[in-house]
């Protein structure tokens, strides 16, 4: 009983959505942040500059959600360039 | 000092004044930061909020080495090709960083850059002033390197979004 319980959490835990977060960081430059999320998230220079802008001014912005095995890669690689990223769960 | 992109695979930095070409020799000495907590907590930031213990528990155990082992290699790249400013002499020296090197680069650059300002614990204010310390006690030399620095990774970028 106790497995199946376990093997549902593990389940839910795979379908639900999560959220990739940028958290502000004084340290980082502005334009070092955009070129990240250009290299990372392959996004247009404008969608880069809008995340980093949310990030500046918000203090975190939700950069990409979905897979979590996905959101972790990203993260990893957000961490590989000294951002500040974590992995949330939506909802 | 002048940065810009030189032949088809570099980035020159010529013009170096001696107390630049300082700055840039120490810049991977100030990467570590071995036995400051601080800093440790900040090159390696936690990936989740403490309540998710499964996942911080699997990042230090199998992410947090890669991650160690990326930013040692990133100082290493640098630290080679800082060895050319060892082999002029002169009041003004230059620098050639292959494009391939520039994720090195901007990573060290980073990584003193972030190591610095915690171990210093500056403020959001300090770090964004610009202003010129009036005193030159070791904090406000630290303040000069981490804007130092930061000039030359935003040059950097420059020059190769320019590209």
């Amino acid at each position: 009983m106790a497995d199946t319980v376990e093997e549902t959490k593990t389940e839910i835990d795979l379908a639900v959505p999560w959220n990739v977060v940028v958290h502000n960081d004084p340290v980082n430059l502005m334009s070092y942040v955009t070129m990240v999320f250009q290299k990372v998230f392959g996004y247009s220079k404008e969608k880069a500059e809008h995340h980093m802008l949310e990030v500046h001014h918000k203090g975190r912005s939700i950069v990409w959600t979905g897979a979590r095995e996905q959101a972790e890669l990203y993260v990893q690689q957000l961490h590989g360039y000294l951002l500040l990223a974590t992995l949330e769960r939506t909802q | 000092m002048v940065i810009r992109r030189s032949r088809d695979d570099f980035i020159q930095i010529e013009e170096i004044e001696p107390v630049h070409g300082e700055l840039l020799r120490q810049l991977p000495s100030y990467c570590d930061p071995t036995g400051d907590p601080k800093a440790e907590e900040r090159l390696f930031s936690r990936p989740a909020d403490p309540s998710e213990g499964q996942i911080n528990r699997d990042w230090e155990e199998f992410v947090r080495p890669e991650l160690r082992h990326l930013f040692l290699s990133a100082r290493r790249i640098v630290e080679e090709d800082l060895q050319q400013l060892d082999d002029v002499s002169g009041s003004q020296e230059q620098l050639f960083i292959p494009l391939a090197h520039v994720d090195a680069w901007l990573n060290t650059l980073n990584q003193a850059r972030l190591v610095l300002a915690a171990r210093y614990d500056f403020s959001e204010a300090e770090l964004s002033g610009h202003e010129d310390p009036e005193t030159f006690l070791q904090r406000d030399v630290a303040l000069l390197q981490i804007n130092f620095y930061a000039v030359i990774q935003e040059h950097i970028i420059d020059v190769i979004q320019s590209n």
